[in-house]
């Protein structure tokens, strides 16, 4: 009786899975024939564009927020909702021309009162923003007002002359005055008003986000689905059961399985992002020898030599990749420079030469190589070969690996990681001074080695005022041979960025990290 | 009855106070949580204006009691990545979790009673050992192994159910919006099926073997026997007598169990991109929104002394030798 009534319990299962099947689907919102899915790895919190701070975040709301210019692939800044823009003499105002016609997706006329509301917004202190924004746009450039000179003209100021002020104002999102004034900042997180090519449709957090054309635009799809898949073997299924059409982030183990699958492919692509073992020169790690040693720039000479970052890349990253010469993308470093040949007999010369030899033909000093885990492609990987390779030639490398938000961020905040770190940092293609300024001045809550290099530093200035464009390659050239010899790196690479891409589509990943599917098209 | 209801919604204050101070100093622990707020390009300044901003600025035993007066006031706080009451958010995680638990849960109790009965009523048999197999391979196998296995096989192989995501029943039917809910239902089911197995496995294999072992030992008391000698149909001896009595410690089990179950399961939240609330904390606290994890905390800790509360009356009207004044 009893195996009579789990017969009928599984003939019962079996009904409501017969059932079940009949509604099968492959995605929770089924893509119309105009609709592009994209997979992301993490969520998004605001649509706030004051309050966003990471990239994820902004990719997505550089779809519904337009803003003056903006970066094309090649880091060219070209016009957007501007069709031009004039610098004052001072180099202290920045005066931009309108498009005409422009609308934000309420219906609302987009005028240069809108945009200098945007940017007084941003500024305004009882809206206690922390995004990107007001925390390192305006601080960068001294934001100093926005004003509308007539409705097609906007005029900013800044308090000091920047050489890359400019590009750094392509930051700013811009929308509509009057609707921002009527919503409260819960409702602006949640219910933008933008005025980019896509209006947001849903937004089910932690599940996906729906946006549909606003207006006219040359954008090939109706709508975009970003949905969010933290499992990068999830994403990488869904990119091969053809649910999904972009995916970021591909763990380079799956590469092949997706190129394999003939529904998709994977492109690489080496990503401005600036990967480096910092030596930490902090006075706290004086007292120990490690930390004493790499206050020596001849040490960390010769440590540069003893790593063979070709063979990580190949090796770990699953890519063949050439060794960076300093802090700035390929594309804008100083041409005299060549990467530090992998040659550990030269780092234990340098070493000896340095006073730091093998005491007992053993170790020459201990040191820790502190690291966050699983922020980076292959991170925990890298960091262990790197530590290797330190131990070959004679430096007692302790690796710790952290966790990342909790642990090692706040160490990099208040500069204390290390004596060793290891870490990456968003770079751009557009400028060297963009690269460079995370060490604009001692203090920079960036300059997370503590460098204080008299050499770099005071040419500062120089930069600011040089008249022409040779001058400032001159001057930049000059900062980054001192850095290449004497700066605070471990040179590595660029981290190369992996995305899965189905075959019905047609998009070509960019080095910088934004991934804007408007980019996107449909396949014949 | 009322006593212990009002007991336990006393004891619910103390136990809510007791987590949230705890969460609170955890998240505390790793320093300060502001840097996690502001530009990695923000000066000493900046960083100052934000810590302000946030009230980070404030010694912890201000924060804290802060935080308690306004939680009496209903007011949980404002959560600090996405901006909005915490509460609302933990609430808009909660019914994908709920419908997930209910899923898992059904589907292991469904399958675990029969079998466990089945394995006892053939102890020694082929059919009780391969369930004793199955038991120990299903709480042997680690349940991210198991979803990803899931999705490679009838997710991407066979191309049976879909790979990840959530389509929300509760969510619409707690608005108001009946046609959506009941409308989403079979999708909403649909994609239960895979992360509801996933879940559900772990549960089903401990359940059936505690019901096997435990049916094992009623079968052999007296009152089994007596019955069975009485001439009574087997399907009663084995219902009414054997099961009711075998019932006991496997309701205690699954009554914990659910309560686990509606903490969120991160890792099969996170395999399966399903956005409960699980993977809504985890996140939280990687991000230190302490104003998340707590409203989380909270809503977690009043389920456990809920479902504790209801298990209790179930044991009581389970077992008339048990008073709820012998069991507190």
């Amino acid at each position: 009786m009893t195996l009579r009534n789990l017969a009928a319990l599984v003939a019962g299962l079996a009904l409501v899975g017969a059932v079940v099947m009949m509604t099968r689907g492959g995605s929770p919102a089924p893509a119309a024939a105009r609709t592009i899915v994209v997979g992301l790895s993490a969520d998004i919190a605001t649509f706030e564009p004051a309050n966003i701070s990471s990239r994820d975040n902004m990719n997505i709301a550089h779809h519904i927020f337009a803003s003056l210019y903006t970066l094309d692939a090649d880091g060219k800044h070209v016009p957007n909702l501007a069709r031009e823009m004039t610098v004052s003499e001072d180099g202290l105002a920045y005066t931009y021309t309108l498009r005409d016609g422009l609308t934000c997706h309420d219906g609302e006329a987009l005028t240069a009162e809108d945009v200098a509301y945007s940017f007084t917004r941003i500024a305004d202190p009882a809206n206690k923003f922390t995004g990107n924004a007001p925390g390192f746009v305006f601080s960068s450039i001294g934001f100093r007002g926005a004003e509308a000179l007539d409705p097609q003209h906007v005029r900013i100021t800044i308090a000091r002359k920047n050489p890359i002020a400019f590009g750094l104002l392509t930051e700013i999102s811009i929308h509509c005055k009057d609707s921002y004034e009527k919503m409260s900042l819960d409702q602006a997180a949640t219910s933008p008003i933008g005025s980019g090519p896509y209006r947001l449709v849903s937004w089910s957090r932690g599940s996906e986000i729906v946006l549909e054309k606003a207006g006219e635009s040359a954008a090939a799809y109706d709508r975009i689905v970003w949905r969010i898949i933290p499992e990068a073997s999830t994403r990488a299924a869904e990119l091969m059961a053809g649910n999904v059409d972009i995916i970021a982030n591909v763990a380079p183990d799956q590469i092949a399985a997706i190129n394999a699958s003939n529904v998709a492919a994977v492109q690489s692509i080496t990503s401005t992002r600036r990967m480096f073992v910092g030596f930490n020169q902090a006075e706290q790690f004086a007292a120990t020898p490690g930390g004493r040693a790499i206050r020596d720039a001849k040490v960390r000479r010769a440590l540069q030599y003893a790593i063979d970052v070709p063979t990580i890349c190949r090796q770990l990253l699953q890519v063949e990749c050439q060794r960076a010469t300093g802090l700035v993308n390929t594309v804008n470093a100083n041409k005299a420079l060549t990467p530090y040949p992998f040659e550990p007999a030269t780092a234990e010369r340098l070493l000896d030469e340095a006073g730091w030899p093998r005491v007992g033909g053993k170790m020459r000093f201990a040191i820790t190589l502190q690291a966050g885990r699983g922020r980076y492609l292959n991170d925990v990987n890298v960091v262990q070969a790197i530590g290797q390779y330190l131990r070959d030639v004679g430096v007692d490398v302790n690796v710790e690996l952290l966790e990342w938000a909790s642990v090692f961020q706040p160490l990099l905040r208040t500069r204390t990681a290390g004596p060793l770190f290891f870490m990456g940092t968003g770079g751009g293609l557009w400028s060297p001074i963009y690269d460079m300024n995370d060490l604009a001045r001692v203090d920079s809550g960036t300059n997370y080695a503590n460098w204080s290099d008299e050499r770099w530093f005071s040419r500062w200035d120089d930069l600011t005022a040089a008249a022409t464009p040779e001058d400032t390659r001159r001057i930049v050239d000059e900062m980054l041979q001192i850095f290449y010899d004497d700066g605070p790196w471990l040179h590595l690479y660029f981290q190369p960025d992996f995305y899965g891409v189905s075959s019905r589509v047609e998009w070509k990943a960019r080095p910088d990290e934004r991934i804007y599917a408007y980019d996107a098209r449909p396949k014949g | 009855m009322g006593v212990l209801v009002a007991r336990r919604l006393l004891q619910s204050v103390v136990v809510i106070l007791g987590v949230t101070l705890i969460s609170f100093i955890a998240l505390h622990a790793g320093g300060d949580p502001t840097y996690l707020f502001v530009s990695e390009r923000a000066t000493a300044e900046e960083i100052a204006l934000v810590r302000q901003a946030l009230g980070f600025d404030r010694p912890l035993h201000v924060q804290y009691l802060s935080f308690v007066a306004d939680l009496a006031r209903g007011d949980f706080g404002t959560s600090l990545s996405y901006r909005q009451p915490a509460i609302d958010i933990v609430l808009g995680a909660f019914p994908a979790t709920i419908e997930l638990a209910v899923f898992a849960f059904v589907l292991a109790l469904t399958l675990a009673i029969p079998l466990g009965v089945v394995a006892a009523l053939n102890r020694g048999t082929a059919v009780d050992g391969s369930i004793t197999i199955l038991g120990l391979l299903g709480q042997s196998i680690p349940n991210f192994w198991m979803g990803i296995m899931l999705i490679l096989f009838f997710g991407l192989y066979l191309r049976w159910f879909p790979i990840s995501g959530q389509v929300p029943f509760l969510l619409p039917l707690l608005n108001g919006d009946l046609a959506t809910a009941f409308g989403n239902l079979p999708r909403t089911l649909y994609f239960l099926v895979m992360p509801g197995i996933a879940v559900a496995t772990y549960s089903l294999a401990r359940n059936t073997r505690l019901v096997r072992s435990s049916m094992l030992e009623v079968l052999g008391q007296d009152y089994v026997r007596t019955a069975r000698a009485k001439g009574l149909d087997e399907r009663v001896v084995i219902v009414q007598h054997a099961l009711r009595n075998a019932w006991l410690p496997v309701v205690t089990m699954i009554g914990l169990e659910f309560g686990f179950l509606l903490g969120g399961v991160v890792v099969t939240e996170t395999v399966f991109s399903y956005p409960g609330i699980g993977r809504l904390l985890f996140n939280a606290i990687n991000q230190r929104d302490i104003p998340l994890v707590q409203a989380g905390v909270i809503l977690l800790a009043g389920n456990f002394i809920l479902l504790n509360t209801i298990v209790d009356l179930v044991y009581a009207k389970l077992d008339p030798r048990v008073t709820l004044s012998r069991r507190r």
